[in-house]
């Protein structure tokens, strides 16, 4: 019995969880600052009559789905790995990323930050709104009512002086951008509405249903026990392998297309410590193995 | 100076869903009524899309939400 402890002791999960969290995620680099190119170069392109904005406005849409995730990994420093010489890394894929969705860095990471710090909890996570969502419908309006939650937040952490700090910043960067859309639409009217600001819309709700919704819903609070594993309809490279979501909330550090390979290897330790659903993970976490019906 | 930014970030922060009422949705529907025709004859067009999108923008701000509330 003792043996056994021993075996899924929590530094066993975190030295296999380590050797997972080393790579240098340039998958990730490629994919942030690509679809953010890509975007870019819609503008001049659909302005020009160079492509028409029904073409354009799809490709935008697909830009901002992929814009979340290549931040994500900056928001873990997991370009950087520790090393302060690469920060500029982090800094540069999320700021530049995240211009699809019209999202402030700072903001995004001192939030995120408090999300990993208070899964679940009714007060202080950030996505808890969306996490405790009865249905699409209700992820739907929930994602779209208003930028109030973050003004409750900042009331919940004044004390953060880091996160005040953070937050002051990204508001800045966040003004920036509405001042850059109200600019655009005056000028390009449709052109903003399709090519940013729906774009826009479209993936935050898609971060809110597959990033935020799904692995949380009905979710208890506490390590092991706030995210969950899941099936779905589709491929997981449609929801960027959101069902894998625990993962990363287990050990943040590794990277994003590590996560497959490091839960095949800390499945026995997931299901020893109860990770919901963590019986159903397939041995091999290949191509489709998470679909289901 | 700080009194101003300030004052300007108090304001924003108050009333930017009507601005945004008022200056993205009255551009975007300008720009549609435009473009289908609608109202075409209508020497008011203009006025009348930034007026529906200044409506829209104080329905808003004084609901606190562009769509339905939930519990």
């Amino acid at each position: 019995m003792e043996n056994k402890l021993d075996n899924f002791s929590f530094a066993n999960e975190k030295e296999i969880a380590r050797s997972f969290s080393k790579r240098f995620q340039w998958e990730m680099v490629l994919i942030g600052l690509g679809q953010a190119l890509v975007f870019f170069s819609l503008w001049p392109l659909v302005i020009l009559e160079f492509i028409p904005l029904s073409i354009g406005a799809p490709i935008a849409t697909l830009c901002a789905l992929m814009a979340y995730l290549p931040s994500h990994e900056a928001q873990h420093g997991n370009y950087s790995r520790g090393k302060p010489s690469r920060r500029w890394i982090d800094s540069l894929v999320s700021h530049v990323s995240l211009i699809t969705l019209m999202f402030p860095h700072h903001v995004m990471r001192a939030t995120h930050m408090k999300h990993h710090a208070y899964t679940n909890d009714p007060q202080k996570d950030v996505d808890y709104d969306v996490a405790s969502s009865k249905s699409l419908l209700e992820v739907f309006v929930r994602t779209n009512q208003s930028t109030a939650k973050y003004d409750k937040h900042l009331e919940v952490f004044k004390d953060d002086k880091n996160f005040v700090k953070s937050f002051e910043k990204g508001a800045l960067v966040g003004l920036s951008y509405r001042g850059s859309l109200m600019a655009l639409v005056f000028f390009f009217p449709l052109e903003a509405l399709f090519l940013w600001w729906l774009p826009s819309k479209i993936g935050v709700l898609y971060l809110s249903t597959f990033f935020s919704w799904y692995p949380h819903y009905q979710m208890d609070i506490g390590r092991y026990k706030d995210t969950r594993f899941w099936h779905h309809l589709l491929p997981r490279y449609i929801n960027h392998s959101m069902q894998l979501h625990f993962v990363h909330h287990l050990h943040p550090g590794i990277g994003h297309y590590d996560e497959p390979k490091a839960i095949e290897a800390l499945k026995p330790f997931l299901i020893e410590k109860g990770v919901p659903g963590a019986e159903e993970i397939p041995d091999r976490v290949s191509y489709n193995p998470l679909i289901k019906l | 100076m700080n009194i101003f930014f300030e004052l300007l970030i108090n304001h924003i922060k108050n009333w930017n869903m009507v601005w945004f009422g008022l200056i993205f949705w009255g551009s975007v529907f300008n720009a549609l009524a435009e473009k289908l025709g609608f109202l075409a004859n209508s020497p008011n067009l203009t006025f009348l899309s930034f007026l529906i999108g200044f409506i829209l923008g104080l329905i808003a701000k004084y609901r606190g939400t562009w769509l339905w509330k939930t519990s």
